[in-house]
């Protein structure tokens, strides 16, 4: 209630007195009114500085295909698109547009062909380094990449993805040196080998979770290094098994050589991200996303078979690893102990997690990092593993899904903030928020609801107890200026929730309703107290809405 | 004979990687971190015991305070660097397991770089003497292991009982959304349960050294044996971690006397297997108690 307008007193003419209202006073002792204007002033002008309001496009914006008929590319034979291509328009000038949803194809393709004309791009002095350097990269980034299934779309902490591969490659190799099986059949009993391992630990995963489970695959591959390491088959002196057959030929030129086993490793990538992409992407895919640990009673509820599902995925990746383990044994002419060790466990989980754990890319870019790391700067010695020891703490101590959660971590962390700032810079009151307004199409309801959180603003420091004994002494008639503009206000009000006085008896009580402002409901009865008059009903009116005005 | 000497053997085996698995157990019932940098505090706690030895003495009290002193450094230094700054954020139970796996790995490597790949020696902490008793020949390492692991593990279970800390360490194991409610306050707490946990991996580092040499990445066997017994036992049960402790302590020592040192692991982990397969969540934890994030 404002305290600057009592004590000033003055004689208000009412402007209509000349049409001579029944009961209408035409001179009316009044209240100084404070200057409405003073409300608008305060509430347009700028307090704090504000930013500019709505997102900055910092896509391509494509042209729409105007009249003619909209022709997209499909994946032959599906109707699927190449690329999710929405057509949107514009917001601000309507004009017809078109909006790449997914752009991740693009960057895809791009890295592919970076990755393919690779070759060319490297100095000539470490041509032989890198080419051998990216050979590994392929085959490490493929087993990442079926590790990232059972890990990531799986959500099954397993550590045994270096064992199955390092035991296909052990058998194929044992297998090739002693009873001569060319290099095409390894692959093909690797993956048989894989598929029997797949389902040897697929078994204990329906029993056991989280980290028993990944103590117990850790403890399976710590089981094959002592077996393998200790058996004399598989030459426990000479920390390997060498000489199997291989795709190489010994008579090729040595860059021939590492350039054919540079494109190879790349096939093999290219394989796994289509397993992935065919795994990840479909019911499979979606069925184990839906049924992560600790959720699986849900998703059974809902009739998933998860343990289906859990099994086919483990057997499925456990062949393609032993795919896998075929080719390195073919690739490399056999395989070294080092596959089992902890340490390629450590080195691969820092793969997984410097990329983001679940994403196709960020095994990708784990793997291109370590073995960047670990093959190429080998004149570096201990500090390698310092340093992506480095990096595995930073990624994971910071970043909350690796690099490529990165945009996601910063978006959240960006609208949090800019929450605060908002906070900070409005006031509460029907007005819409900046932020808010953007999205709102009819821009009249946000100037409607600006000019009427002012005038309530008003209107508040018009409330005084005079004018509500004003209104006591006679509901009706002329008043002073101020009750007058209170009670124009309230006559104005949407039919929804609008007060109305309820005759009980044909000569009173009367109660308070308020309309439902929908056409055939009924009003609902506000309060029970009853009015003996109507000129009391109306002040009872009066009052709720000057409540309702004040809490607003 | 034969038996006994097994039955010795089990014992010592169980003291060491017992101490190291209710470490295990303790940090992951009360912070709700599997702490898989114990590789690098048993390291580390063996390097501090060597230079201790190296540049000021070789008395065995000293040895043996300076690896606990130092083992629970390098516990606090993992609580400082993983535990504080995570426990509040998403996942933090996959990324706190990485961290320390992290933590492990570059404190190898920095072991590595400081002190070389060659491995380093204690002396004797025990002397050399024998004890007969009933003829059973008892030398002075077996015992001096299982008197000190014997010791810490009491003073440590004394100490969960009746202390003010322990209560709030136990307290952090029944609920630690009540407990930091109450006012314990995770943090520090996070710091005494660390020092505690690394102070065990220390003796055991020490207890261990007498058997085997102190190297940078020699904490990995014991780290893999100590997890495996907690798990076996049951994440939080001190008694089933005793109990794992005993059973595959008495593997590691039936199979080293009848099939060969090389298939321990071997057995061991087909042991660990078939026990967790029979109970998914170890000897003594039960499904409804096992902390659930």
């Amino acid at each position: 209630m404002s305290e600057a307008n009592e004590n000033k007193e003055y004689t208000w003419i009412n402007p209509l007195g000349v049409w001579g209202a029944k009961g209408g006073n035409y001179e009316v002792t009044s209240n100084q009114v404070s200057d409405p204007s003073d409300v608008w002033r305060k509430n347009t002008g700028y307090k704090v500085p504000t930013s500019k309001v709505g997102r900055l496009k910092h896509y391509h914006i494509w042209d729409n295909h105007n009249e003619k008929l909209w022709k997209r590319l499909r994946w032959w034979p599906t109707r699927r698109h190449l690329l999710h291509v929405k057509g949107i328009y514009n917001r601000k000038t309507l004009n017809a547009e078109k909006k790449i949803l997914d752009r991740r194809p693009i960057y895809w393709v791009i890295c592919m062909v970076i990755l393919f004309i690779g070759p060319l791009l490297f100095p000539s002095s470490m041509q032989s380094s890198l080419l051998t350097a990216g050979a590994t990269f392929g085959i490490f980034a493929a087993i990442n990449v079926c590790w990232t299934l059972i890990i990531g779309t799986a959500s099954i902490f397993s550590l045994a993805t270096y064992a199955v591969v390092g035991v296909a490659a052990f058998l194929t190799s044992w297998l090739s040196i002693n009873f001569g099986m060319p290099w095409f059949s390894l692959p093909l009993i690797g993956a048989a080998i894989g598929f029997a391992m797949g389902g040897l630990i697929a078994l204990p995963a329906l029993r056991l979770d989280g980290f028993y489970y990944a103590l117990l695959t850790l403890g399976l591959n710590e089981l094959c290094r002592v077996y393998f390491t200790t058996s004399q088959e598989f030459g426990s002196a000479s920390g390997g098994l060498y000489g199997a057959d291989s795709y190489l030929s010994e008579s090729w030129s040595p860059a021939v050589q590492s350039h054919a086993s540079y494109y190879i490793a790349l096939m093999i990538l290219i394989g796994a991200l289509v397993l992935f992409r065919f795994v990840n992407g479909k019911r499979l895919g979606r069925i184990l996303r839906m049924a992560p640990e600790k959720r699986e009673a849900f998703a059974e509820a809902c009739g998933v078979d998860y343990k289906r599902a859990r099994i086919q995925i483990f057997i499925l990746t456990s062949a393609a690893l032993g795919l896998i383990g075929g080719l390195y044994t073919a690739h490399f002419r056999g395989v070294a102990f080092s596959i089992f060790s902890f340490d390629t466990v450590l080195l691969g989980l820092a793969m997984l997690t410097i990329g983001g754990i679940g994403k196709a890319e960020g095994a990708i870019l784990g793997t291109l990092v370590v073995v960047f790391l670990d093959r190429v700067m080998i004149e570096w010695g201990p500090m390698r593993h310092f340093l992506i020891g480095a990096l595995m703490l930073a990624s994971v101590l910071w970043l909350n899904n690796g690099y490529f959660g990165i945009k996601q971590q910063f978006n959240a962390w960006r609208d949090k903030k800019r929450g605060e700032w908002r906070s900070t810079r409005t006031e509460k009151g029907g007005e819409a928020l900046p932020e808010e307004a953007t999205e709102i199409d009819d821009k009249d309801d946000l100037y409607f609801r600006r000019y009427d959180k002012m005038q309530r603003d008003y209107l508040k420091t018009l409330i005084t107890p005079e004018i509500i004994a004003e209104h006591k002494a006679k509901p009706l008639g002329q008043h002073s200026e101020a009750l007058e503009r209170v009670l124009l206000y309230f006559r104005r009000a949407k039919m929804e929730d609008k007060y109305a006085l309820h005759r009980v008896g044909p000569d009173g009580p009367f109660k308070i309703i308020a309309f439902s402002g929908v056409r055939g409901v009924s009003p609902r009865v506000v309060e029970d107290k009853e009015y003996p008059t109507e000129e009391a009903g109306y002040h009872g009116v009066f009052m709720r809405r000057v409540h309702d005005l004040l809490e607003s | 004979m034969d038996l006994t000497f097994l039955i010795t053997n089990a014992v010592i085996v169980a003291c060491i990687y017992g101490l190291i698995a209710v470490a295990v157990s303790i940090t992951w019932s009360s912070l709700g971190l599997i702490n898989l940098g114990y590789g690098f505090v048993f390291s580390f706690a063996g390097y501090g015991a060597y230079l201790v030895s190296e540049r000021i003495s070789e008395h065995p009290v000293l040895v043996i305070a300076a690896a606990i002193l130092s083992g629970a450094l390098a516990g606090i230094l993992i609580c400082l660097v993983v535990f504080i700054p995570l426990h509040d954020k998403q996942n933090f139970t996959t990324r706190g397991m990485i961290a320390t796996l992290a933590i492990s790995l570059i404190g190898s490597q920095s072991l590595l770089m400081y002190f070389g790949p060659r491995a380093k020696a204690l002396p004797e902490l025990f002397g050399f003497w024998k004890v007969e008793i009933g003829g059973l020949v008892l030398t002075s390492d077996k015992i001096g292991i299982v008197v000190c692991s014997v010791i810490m593990l009491v003073g440590v279970v004394l100490w969960m009982r009746s202390s003010r800390r322990g209560l709030e360490i136990r307290a952090m194991m029944m609920n630690p959304h009540a407990a930091s409610i109450v006012g314990i306050g995770i943090r520090s707490t996070g710091i005494y349960v660390m020092a505690m946990t690394g102070a065990m991996a220390g003796l055991a580092a020490a207890l261990l050294s007498q058997t085997y040499y102190v190297s940078p990445f020699g904490g990995l066997t014991p780290l893999i044996k100590g997890v495996s017994i907690a798990l076996c036992g049951g994440l939080g049960s001190v008694q089933g971690a005793v109990i794992a402790a005993i059973i595959l302590g008495f593997t590691e020592a039936a199979t080293s006397r009848f099939l060969g040192g090389q298939y321990v692991l071997i057995t061991q982990f087909l042991v660990i297997i078939s026990i967790l397969i029979i109970r998914p969540r170890g000897i003594s934890g039960l499904l409804d108690k096992a902390r659930e994030q």
